[in-house]
């Protein structure tokens, strides 16, 4: 077994650990956007959670919203919620979803509290107890185990393969290895590689799982005409030609441990090592996804570079590029890039990523936390 | 420094590490061999060449598994991508 280093992170009443104390401010519909953001940039110490759509919205659409705002206020690395709605009743729901975890939560709605102005005071006073309360949290002694950690790539290129991924993978069985939870996921991006993580898979049903989430992705995008094995241009510029190329670079990042568990989009593991998340693949809506699922932190492979990062799980990014690690150098957390120029092995390459991973769980600051390139997107149906 | 790498003794194609002009020779790896091939066509850095003649519709393969099927005679040295390589997942496919 590794030795780690001691860990530190917030206790919440549920028992999970936070390596972040947020108070987040959430909006539950878009119509109410501004008054989420406007209540937070008066406290210091508030993350606004906000994205388009939410209002009356049916079906799988409108439970993967509700699931996903209330995941992300949910997530260990929030203290506490404060939900604002347009009317109460949405409010309600999602508030009641997070308060199941015994954290604080709040709502208010601007319709009954008397318009935007009064929202944002009631907001921005309520808030401000929150912060205040939170900020006592100290830090406890905890352990790899109590961390899920997201494994995200984007802008993927030739290196990625070589490089940023098997490092990143290297990492996913450390921490499996240490009894944490690793989520993979990007359901179009194993349309290729699908067969390899059946293999892998911890027992008969769960290879039928990841299987069937590859077949009917592909069915929805044949019902719908939709081709979903082009690669985007950046992809394609950076030497990528198919979408099996992709998919078996991919799937490198979650490592080789056996695959434990498939779970939905923003639905939080239920088990503890390698985990499936069938959600849409793009950055923004994936990481999305993977914080809203209880992601305390995500790594985030990336060829040619790509600095999206989820405002309330930090965002380690990872590029084996050469010229990446260079160029966006304010973008890149750790540079792996000594694989390819053949000076270090991909697993002393992963002691570097490790160790950052380490110091983030403790509260040191990634880039994108830095630069605030920070965003929230929730998945429109088309399976993407 | 290696100009390119071969990621399974099973694979067709190598990846260009650094961008490699036409004709330059570049020493690869496979295995326990050591061979050296000359590129036909420039290659930039991330894109991939045969190691192998690949026939039409042959098996393009790269980290010992299937990534589609060439879409025209493919010479030992050439490059690699989408104009001679199609997806086997797509809709139509």
């Amino acid at each position: 077994m590794r030795q780690v280093p001691p860990l530190w992170g917030f206790p919440r009443p549920d028992g999970s650990v936070g390596v972040r104390n947020f108070v987040a401010i959430v909006a539950a519909a878009d119509a109410v956007n501004p008054v989420a953001r406007r209540i937070a940039s008066l406290v210091k110490g508030t993350v606004p959670i906000y994205t388009a759509f939410g209002r009356g919205m049916k079906g799988e659409d409108g439970e993967r919203h509700v699931r996903t705002r209330a995941g992300l206020a949910k997530n260990p690395n929030v203290a506490a919620a404060l939900v604002v709605g347009l009317e109460p009743k949405s409010a309600q729901e999602i508030a009641n979803l997070v308060a199941a975890t015994g954290k604080p939560v709040e709502w208010i709605a601007v319709e009954t509290i008397g318009g935007s102005h009064n929202a944002t005071t009631e907001g921005a006073r309520i808030a401000l107890q929150m912060v205040i309360t939170a900020s006592r949290i100290q830090r406890e002694p905890s352990a790899i185990s109590d961390l899920i950690v997201g494994v995200e790539c984007g802008g993927s290129d030739g290196t990625s393969g070589i490089a940023s991924n098997p490092a990143t993978g290297q990492v996913a069985d450390w921490l499996v290895e240490a009894g944490g939870t690793v989520i993979l996921s990007e359901r179009t991006e194993i349309i290729g590689g699908e067969e390899i993580l059946a293999r892998n898979a911890a027992s008969a049903k769960v290879a039928e799982e990841i299987r069937a989430v590859v077949t009917r992705t592909q069915e929805h995008a044949r019902q719908h005409g939709i081709e979903l094995t082009n690669l985007v241009p950046d992809n394609i510029e950076g030497g990528l030609s198919t979408q099996e190329e992709k998919a078996l670079g991919a799937i490198l990042k979650g490592g080789t441990t056996p695959l434990q568990e498939i779970v939905g989009s923003a639905e939080q593991p239920s088990k503890k090592g390698l985990v499936f998340m069938d959600a849409h693949s793009p950055g923004t809506e994936n990481i999305t996804a993977l914080a809203g699922g209880g992601a305390q932190i995500i790594i985030f492979s990336t060829g040619l570079g790509n600095p999206i990062a989820c405002p309330i799980a930090p965002t380690i990014k990872v590029s084996g590029n050469p010229n990446t690690v260079v160029e966006l150098c304010d973008n890149i957390d750790v540079d792996v890039s000594a694989i390819i120029k053949g000076e270090k092995s991909i697993a002393q390459s992963a002691e570097v990523l490790y160790a950052e991973f380490l110091q983030v769980a403790n509260g040191g600051m990634t880039r994108s936390e830095v630069l605030g390139d920070e965003e929230v997107a929730i998945s429109g149906y088309c399976h993407s | 420094m290696y100009k390119a790498l071969i990621l399974n003794e099973a694979d067709n194609v190598a990846t260009a590490i650094t961008s490699l002009e036409r004709n330059e020779v570049v020493v690869l790896t496979a295995g326990k061999d050591r061979v050296e091939l000359k590129v036909r066509d420039p290659i930039p850095f991330g894109h991939k060449f045969a190691i192998r003649d690949i026939a039409d519709g042959g098996f393009v393969v790269k980290y010992g598994h299937n990534i589609g099927a060439a879409t025209s005679c493919i010479e030992t040295g050439q490059h690699v991508h989408i104009h001679n390589l199609k997806t086997l997942r797509g809709v139509d496919s």
